[in-house]
């Protein structure tokens, strides 16, 4: 069955669980030193694949042939032993231990009588695995104290010592800057050189066409095609992946004219260590986006200007009076709203339900006898007035917010902010890790808001969203204002260069 | 099979006390009496009570350690308060002090920001220890007999520790479900830092939490020190426990943010139950602080698997 060229090849792989065919009768190969992004939206199946080749799920129909043999992976250590290596999105490192260990868990160099670890072996080791992949990280520092960025890279390294031929890594990008991620593609470009093969996953299309050598599309637990990169467009794949035509991604928008009505003016603001300095205006009903790499201050800045990170200095002028904004319920209160880029941690309130979720700020006010208890139709009602414009997806009432999508839970957590009647809305990556479909109606919410008279600031990693979306978009670069554009001076060559602070034009 | 352990979750206490009825009304003749029954009912409200105080501490992700000592300080008070001042006084008294120990545990917490557990579990052996010296190391008796209809009398021929037990569990049910107080609970337990992004006063939460724990430790205190006429400050060691072990029976998620009273209130029954099976078949008093410690892991253990299962099922794609 060995084809000369051909690492990794599956003929008509099927997994289907009670209710459901998570992956009908997939046709899949990978070359050898080739980069092959798998693409699709939430629920294409592409985690169902990539579990089945990393032994997490039985195969259940079909074959899969590596490396020249048939194989059939019954656990993740017999797949990880025959060079498979997957990145899933969560990490698997052990926070508590050292690079090192991380990297050669269960496999420590030992001494004496093999009853010791060879640390010193160990170290060196390590450190030979990462400056194969020109990694600058001493392999004795604890995983907790290093940024995500490279604790992916210590993953990659990680699969790199297992001698993997194929690794494979879904949404690596995800949680980096633009500058993590051109590290990561210099990686990815160096084991490819080195003949590792790669399966790419991201829900980030062009990352995809900056690196593949070739794009297969997942809809519905079946595939739609392979495309060779340089032979296809973005609005082609796209096609596959939502099944009908999108002309363009920020297609539909139609930005309401109004006279430019002050709403709030920040003066000389600054944040210890974050941000010098900034001032800037936001005009009623605009969208206003903030661009900048990590380290630029931005997510600092509008933690800040909500209340939950303190300032250092300067002054807010709302609505012509100067306002001090210590906490979050100061600035409620002013008619601030909030929508943190930490959705799972600091957003979602996972226990409780959709309408729960939807109607805690405001509790207090959808109540009777002197607000002692909840009246639960008002409660219903404010949450369908909501909803209306949201068009939350959910089962019913009681349904957890646990079980929504991404994009749905987005929306709750949106939701939430817009039943205060909030006049300024603030956004921090409003579309993180949610589906090309969801993320194209967070985009027309987030307009429609703005024309109904509601201000936004936001900030987003995707460089698109940045472009495309915002009236006027401001780049911050290490605390400070580098460059403004707005919607006719707007370039994103001229947006990344600002960021990494090149912007005289 | 995902629908019986979604019902479980909800209503698995009450299949447990059904089957353990059958198993008690065959086993024993006398067990289908109104007299047994209500008596197991009344020895099952301690537990009860102070488990809906604990219902809502574990709701909010916290946990309260020192309730038994809570309900010891409480004893001594009445018991040195009642010749002075008069029973109702004393009682309203004793009950304000138990409710300044969750204040101070709540304070602790919110202000200083030590762990709930280590806060807690230091004030157990604090509280024990005033009173120890409060009560001057020795147990005090009441000589007001009339205290006694507090924990012993009967109204309509039911105890009046199961009215109390009611009325308190009425209070709490609209509490969690029906305020936005309970809300905000749930919302705390669930999620603390979302919760304080959407501006919750997430330590006065906190605190008010503590309060009506030791609010509910000071009522079964209260009680407990009424049936016996003796102001004790050892007393009901290690009570705690079967606070926790009814919350969790009970069917409220240790992980916080939500909280179920009905099972909480079927739990403290069951647990009583327990207790009165084992004293059918003679088994010796010492072993009923084995058994709740049992209960409690078997119950842990349940609900750990039915929440692995539920898990496999949702990576696996399947919407449960």
């Amino acid at each position: 069955m060995k084809e000369n060229d051909t690492l990794l090849k599956m003929v008509g792989v099927t997994k289907t669980f009670p209710g459901v065919v998570a992956v009908d009768d997939v046709d899949f190969d990978v070359r050898y030193g080739e980069v092959h992004a798998l693409v699709g939206e939430n629920g294409a199946g592409k985690s169902t694949l990539i579990k089945i080749l990393g032994g997490v799920y039985d195969l259940e129909k079909g074959s899969i042939f590596f490396d020249g043999d048939e194989v059939s992976f019954t656990s993740t250590h017999q797949s990880l032993m025959s060079g498979i290596s997957v990145i899933y999105q969560e990490f698997n490192l052990i926070p508590d231990l050292s690079v090192a260990e991380n990297i050669f868990i269960g496999r420590e160099p030992k001494r004496i009588a093999g009853r010791f670890v060879h640390w010193k072996k160990l170290n060196a080791d390590a450190k030979g695995v990462l400056d194969r992949l020109e990694i600058q990280i001493d392999p004795r520092t604890f995983v907790s104290d290093l940024p995500v960025a490279e604790r992916q890279m210590v993953e990659i390294a990680k699969a790199l010592s297992f001698e993997s031929k194929l690794i494979i890594m879904d949404e690596p990008t995800a949680t980096l800057t633009d500058r993590e991620v051109k590290k990561l593609f210099e990686i990815i470009s160096g084991l490819r050189r080195e003949g590792v093969s790669i399966i790419y996953i991201s829900h980030r299309l062009e990352e995809a066409f900056e690196l593949a050598d070739r794009i297969t599309v997942l809809r519905d637990g079946k595939k739609i095609g392979t495309r060779i990169c340089t032979e296809t467009s973005e609005g082609e794949i796209i096609e596959m992946m939502v099944g009908k035509v999108v002309k363009d991604y920020f297609a539909g928008e139609v930005r309401k004219q109004r006279e430019r009505e002050l709403i709030m003016e920040v003066k000389n603001y600054s944040i210890a260590d974050h941000i010098e300095e900034v001032s800037f205006e936001l005009y009623r009903g605009e969208i206003l986006g903030f661009a900048g790499v990590i380290g630029s201050g931005v997510h600092h800045l509008l933690r800040s200007l909500y209340g939950v990170e303190p300032k250092k200095g300067g002054q807010m002028i709302f609505e012509g009076k100067p306002v001090e904004i210590r906490s979050a319920r100061d600035a409620i209160k002013l008619g601030f709203g909030y929508v943190t880029e930490d959705r799972k941690n600091a957003g979602i309130l996972p226990d409780m339900t959709v309408l729960h979720n939807v109607t805690i700020i405001i509790i207090k006010l959808l109540t009777f006898l002197r607000g002692m208890f909840i009246k639960n139709s008002t409660e219903r009602e404010k949450f369908n007035e909501i909803n209306r414009n949201l068009n939350i997806k959910f089962a019913d009432y009681g349904q957890k917010i646990i079980y929504l999508s991404g994009g749905n839970q987005q929306k709750v957590v949106i939701g939430r902010t817009l039943v205060t009647n909030c006049k300024v809305l603030i956004l921090q990556e409003p579309t993180r890790g949610i589906d090309v479909g969801a993320k194209a109606e967070i985009h027309r919410i987030m307009r429609e808001l703005a024309n109904r008279g509601i201000s936004i600031i936001m900030t987003s990693s995707e460089l698109p969203e940045l472009v495309n979306l915002p009236d006027r978009c401001i780049v911050l670069y290490k605390g400070r204002i580098a460059a403004e554009f707005d919607r006719e001076s707007m370039e994103e060559e001229k947006l990344v260069a600002a960021q990494i602070g090149q912007a005289g034009n | 099979m995902i629908k019986f352990l979604k019902l479980y979750e909800k209503i698995g206490i009450f299949i447990f006390l059904v089957a353990g009825s059958i198993f008690l009304s065959i086993a024993s003749p006398h067990f289908l009496q109104s007299d047994t029954i209500l008596n197991i009912i009344a020895q099952g409200t301690y537990g009860a009570i102070v488990g809906f105080g604990m219902t809502l501490a574990i709701t909010l992700g916290g946990f309260d350690l020192s309730v038994d000592a809570v309900m010891a300080l409480t004893s001594v008070f009445l018991s040195i308060l009642i010749p002075l001042i008069g029973i109702p006084l004393a009682i309203f008294i004793s009950l304000i002090v138990a409710c300044f120990v969750g204040l101070i545990n709540g304070l602790i917490i919110t202000k200083l920001r030590v762990n709930p557990l280590i806060t807690t579990l230091a004030m157990m052996t604090i509280i024990r220890g005033v009173a120890l010296i409060v009560a001057g190391g020795r147990q005090i008796v009441i000589h007001e007999k009339v205290f006694m209809e507090v924990g012993t009398g009967k109204l309509l021929g039911v105890p009046n520790p199961i009215y109390i037990m009611v009325v308190l569990f009425v209070i709490f049910y609209f509490i969690l479900y029906h305020t936005p107080f309970g809300r905000h609970i749930s919302a705390v337990g669930s999620n603390e830092s979302a919760a304080r992004i959407s501006g919750l006063k997430v330590d006065l939460i906190k605190i008010f939490v503590f309060v009506l724990v030791s609010f509910t430790a000071g009522v079964a205190g209260t009680i407990r020190t009424s049936q016996t006429l003796i102001g004790i400050p050892t007393m009901s060691p290690g009570f705690v426990l079967v606070a926790i072990t009814v919350t969790i029976l009970g069917g409220t998620s240790l992980s916080g943010g939500r909280g179920n009273l009905w099972g909480t209130l079927f739990a403290g029954i069951f647990i009583s139950m327990i207790y009165y099976g084992l004293n059918l078949i003679g088994v010796q008093i010492f072993y009923q602080m084995l058994s709740v410690g049992i209960v409690l892991i078997l119950a842990l253990f349940i609900d750990g698997i039915r929440g692995r299962y539920l898990e496999t099922l949702k990576a696996k794609g399947i919407k449960v």
